[in-house]
């Protein structure tokens, strides 16, 4: 009753004042996390990396097909024996601050990215770490010659770690842009509350007139509980959230919530450590595999909405290997026990099941727990917090850890970064000599076909040696106002918001 | 008095320097490092050994630890190791968040709590006293978390509203600021108004029951000189107390409700930093909610003193 009267009354105060809505043509984006800061070379954070894109340019960019196409660069050439790449930059880029970006300004953020003292993301092999010099050739052509062939340098460049910044912005911040705003980008970095919301205004001098600022301001909320990320959607104090599969409950069938999705090239599966009794041995990796039910695991931790999928997804298109053609992933209970019995097994063994915090891992743990009890393997599900997950990934600390991953936008990350003995996310310690081989003709030979054929081989292997239990490739979610029109976000990029429209 | 107080306040520096080291400790027993947060998947060896000394991480951890110290103590509480920005003025800017929060949802408790507390202890086993103290069970018993959902979901369909998500200062727009407030104030408020309540009715009763207030009573004063400057006025000693320690918990305390409302408060800036193993801001974060609970706790017992003048501090 006291809370029933307090309640009207605390309405009632409330209702009384005129509700303060956006003015303007803006966007209101309910983001699921705090962004880290918005220095592009440092921050990986994908709360950051959304605010970023709308601040930042890189040289190129990667399509949905994942075709190379030009950014702040408009051509490019390369030189026969594959190291020296020539970049032809546009000439109309304007910096924030009003500069016009030149050569000079490439040079300097590449150096920034490759100075060892700044800890960059982009300074590691899969990015621009290969980059051996830097020359300006005149004031809008910049050559970089590399160590090592690598052929997917150039879509690595299209990675918001190899953005473009402006030098005296970074030398007015002492050298630090977490806060700062050295872009090029179709939008200005405006007001930062923290932990409430970050806001970017629209950049009347972009460059490149069809990707210019389609709303005067993006508000970017933190809204960190999902149930009122929801609720703020249904009463239109925002315009758009992140979802996950859970929220999609939620929306029902005749509801005027849209819901926007697209097929990810992440993937999802179990790791199994190869540098550990018992997973060390093949038989036993491959027991896991036939023992999997991917379907049932899907259906629980996706709504069945995911792709079964292998390491290197469909949504990858020709590099993908079909693995429905593969007979382990097909459950089949007697032919996993028989491998068990092979590998010196017959009764199972004990085990743990690493999972992190998102639902998806979680719910995936406790089926595969269920699933490979059937074989007689009694795991127990070790659930962790963020940095402690981290913290064991990176100590390669597990028998079993179930990873979410992303494919990135060239097998060479996908598979080399992943698989090879000395890929850096290799926490399974998995090690094939051939696969090694593979991996390094992959990023040395530019005929697409036969780039195509050593991948493919290596793919096979991984796969066949069962060197991972990879389920499925999951949707990704947006719920939107039935105002928002254009969005349509891909594995490419969820934050191109050009050409997207508020009909309010 | 003054020496009291001074007393309490170098009795502060064993308390913030037992709490640093603690914090220190802990930070480092818990697995999970911010450089693990800060690189990710793109972690290297020699990403790893980068951040370390930029972090100054790759020191023995006493070195890390006195170095710290030895500029906290000069008022210099490092910057964040994730976004670089300084702790303390961080900190001041989210503690008139939290504080602001705290004392509205205090203000409500007040509100709510002292009148009914006082009408139930005066209407003993009333139909009014067993309602009041039903309600304050619920209050009390209902977690935040829970109303807070419950009352946006409400307001969402039932009103198709929702309070502005863009945060705005007091100062920036009063208007606007109660509106986001105002709720969550309140559903904090309710929370605290159920103790208090009790508090309240217990307290009044005890004291309703001396041989004074007969006297007062016999003396023939009227009922209401009797119960406020008589009666309640002795019985808000152990009301202050526990409003006391509720502004002191309140500071860190709003967490959720912080979350919920997405008020950029002291709480949520806690809770990342101890997500994000953003050992600065964490240290800085609960030094501070220790002060201020001193300090909220040396006022109540000043306030003592103006209660009930035998009471006094040497």
């Amino acid at each position: 009753m006291k809370k029933l009267f307090a309640l009207v009354l605390a309405l009632a105060m409330v209702l009384t004042l005129v509700p303060a809505m956006a003015e303007g043509n803006v966007l209101r984006y309910g983001a699921e996390t705090e962004p880290a800061g918005f220095d592009p070379h440092t921050i990986s954070s994908h709360a950051s990396i959304r605010v970023m894109n709308q601040v930042y340019n890189q040289l190129v960019d990667v399509n949905e097909n994942l075709e190379v196409v030009p950014e702040l660069a408009t051509s490019w050439e390369i030189s026969d024996d594959n190291l020296t790449y020539t970049f032809h930059l546009a000439d109309n880029v304007y910096f924030h601050s009003g500069r016009k970006m030149t050569a000079e300004d490439v040079k300097y953020s590449y150096e920034r990215i490759l100075n060892p003292d700044l800890g960059a993301l982009g300074n590691s092999a899969s990015y621009a770490g290969g980059v051996d010099t830097i020359e300006v050739v005149d004031e809008a052509t910049v050559k970089m010659t590399l160590k090592a062939v690598n052929v997917a340098f150039l879509s690595s460049q299209s990675s918001s770690y190899c953005s473009i910044v402006d030098k005296d912005v970074v030398e007015a911040n002492e050298g630090s842009l977490l806060r700062a705003d050295a872009g090029t980008g179709p939008y200005t970095l405006g007001e930062w509350v923290a932990d409430n919301h970050v806001t970017v205004n629209a950049y009347d001098k972009y460059f490149n007139e069809a990707g210019k600022a389609s709303f005067d301001a993006i508000e970017f909320y933190v809204m960190t509980d999902a149930s009122s990320r929801l609720n703020a959607l249904r009463t239109g104090a925002v315009d758009l959230i992140v979802a996950d599969t859970a929220m999609l409950d939620l929306v029902g069938e005749n509801d005027p919530i849209q819901v926007i999705s697209y097929q990810t090239r992440d993937y999802v599966g179990l790791f199994m450590n190869c540098g550990r009794e018992p997973f060390s041995n093949p038989l036993v990796r491959q027991a896991v595999n036939y023992a999997l039910n991917r379907e049932e695991i899907n259906d629980f931790a996706y709504n069945g909405t995911a792709a079964i999928s292998g390491f290197i997804p469909a949504s990858m298109g020709h590099w993908a290997v079909d693995v429905n053609e593969k007979d382990y992933y097909t459950q089949n209970i007697e032919k996993a026990k028989a491998l068990m019995a092979e590998a010196g097994y017959p009764n199972g063994f004990e085990t743990v099941i690493t999972v992190g915090l998102e639902d998806g891992i979680r719910d995936m743990g406790m089926v595969a727990q269920q699933q490979l009890a059937e074989i007689g393997i009694k795991a127990e599900v070790k659930n962790e917090e963020n940095a402690q997950y981290i913290d064991d990934w990176k100590a390669h600390n597990f028998d079993i850890m179930i990873c979410h991953n992303g494919a990135g936008s060239d097998p060479n990350r996908g598979v080399a970064f992943f698989f090879s003995s000395t890929g850096s996310a290799n926490i399974q310690d998995y090690s094939n000599a051939r696969v090694d081989e593979l991996c390094v003709l992959g990023a040395s030979t530019t005929d697409d076909a036969q780039r195509e054929a050593y991948y493919k081989e290596a793919i096979n292997i991984i796969l066949d040696e069962c060197a991972t239990a990879i389920v499925s490739c999951p949707m990704a979610y947006f719920l939107a106002s039935p105002a928002l029109q254009g969005y349509a976000p891909s594995a490419s990029n969820t934050s191109d918001f050009s050409g997207v429209t508020l009909n309010k | 008095m003054r020496d009291y107080i001074i007393r309490r306040l170098l009795g502060l520096i064993p308390i913030l320097i037992g709490i640093s080291v603690a914090i220190f400790v802990i930070m480092q027993l818990i697995p999970g490092d911010v450089v693990s947060g800060i690189l990710g998947i793109e972690q290297t060896p020699e990403l790893r050994e980068m951040w370390e000394r930029k972090l100054g991480l790759d020191k023995p951890l006493v070195e890390q630890y006195f170095n710290w110290i030895g500029k906290a103590v000069t008022g210099d509480f490092g910057e964040s190791f994730r976004t670089g920005a300084p702790v303390f003025p961080e900190i001041i800017s989210r503690f008139k968040i939290s504080a602001e929060l705290a004392i509205l949802g205090c203000i409500i408790a007040w509100i709510i709590a002292l009148p009914l507390g006082i009408i139930s202890a005066l209407k003993r086993n009333s139909v009014i006293d067993r309602i009041v103290r039903v309600v304050a069970l619920m209050g009390v018993s209902i977690p935040n978390f829970a109303s807070a959902t419950l009352i946006i979901l409400f307001l969402a369909k039932g009103f198709n509203y929702h309070t502005p998500v863009k945060y705005v200062g007091l100062l920036e727009n009063f208007g606007t600021n109660m509106e986001i407030m105002l709720l969550p104030a309140f559903i904090l408020g309710s929370v605290m108004a159920g103790s208090v309540m009790r508090m309240t009715r217990s307290s009044m009763l005890e004291v309703l029951r001396q041989d004074y207030i007969k006297a007062v009573r016999a003396k023939g004063a009227p009922e209401k000189v009797t119960i406020f400057r008589h009666a309640f006025k002795n019985s808000s000693i152990p009301i202050v107390t526990l409003i006391g320690m509720q502004i002191g918990s309140l500071m860190g305390g709003t967490v959720v409700i912080e979350q919920i409302f997405s008020i950029p408060g002291l709480g949520q800036l806690t809770l990342t930093g101890i997500t994000q193993r953003d050992f600065p801001v964490v240290q800085g974060c609960v030094l501070f909610i220790a002060f201020v609970y001193v300090i909220v706790n040396l006022l109540v017992d000043i306030l003592y003193t103006y209660i009930d003048p035998r009471i006094t501090y040497t």
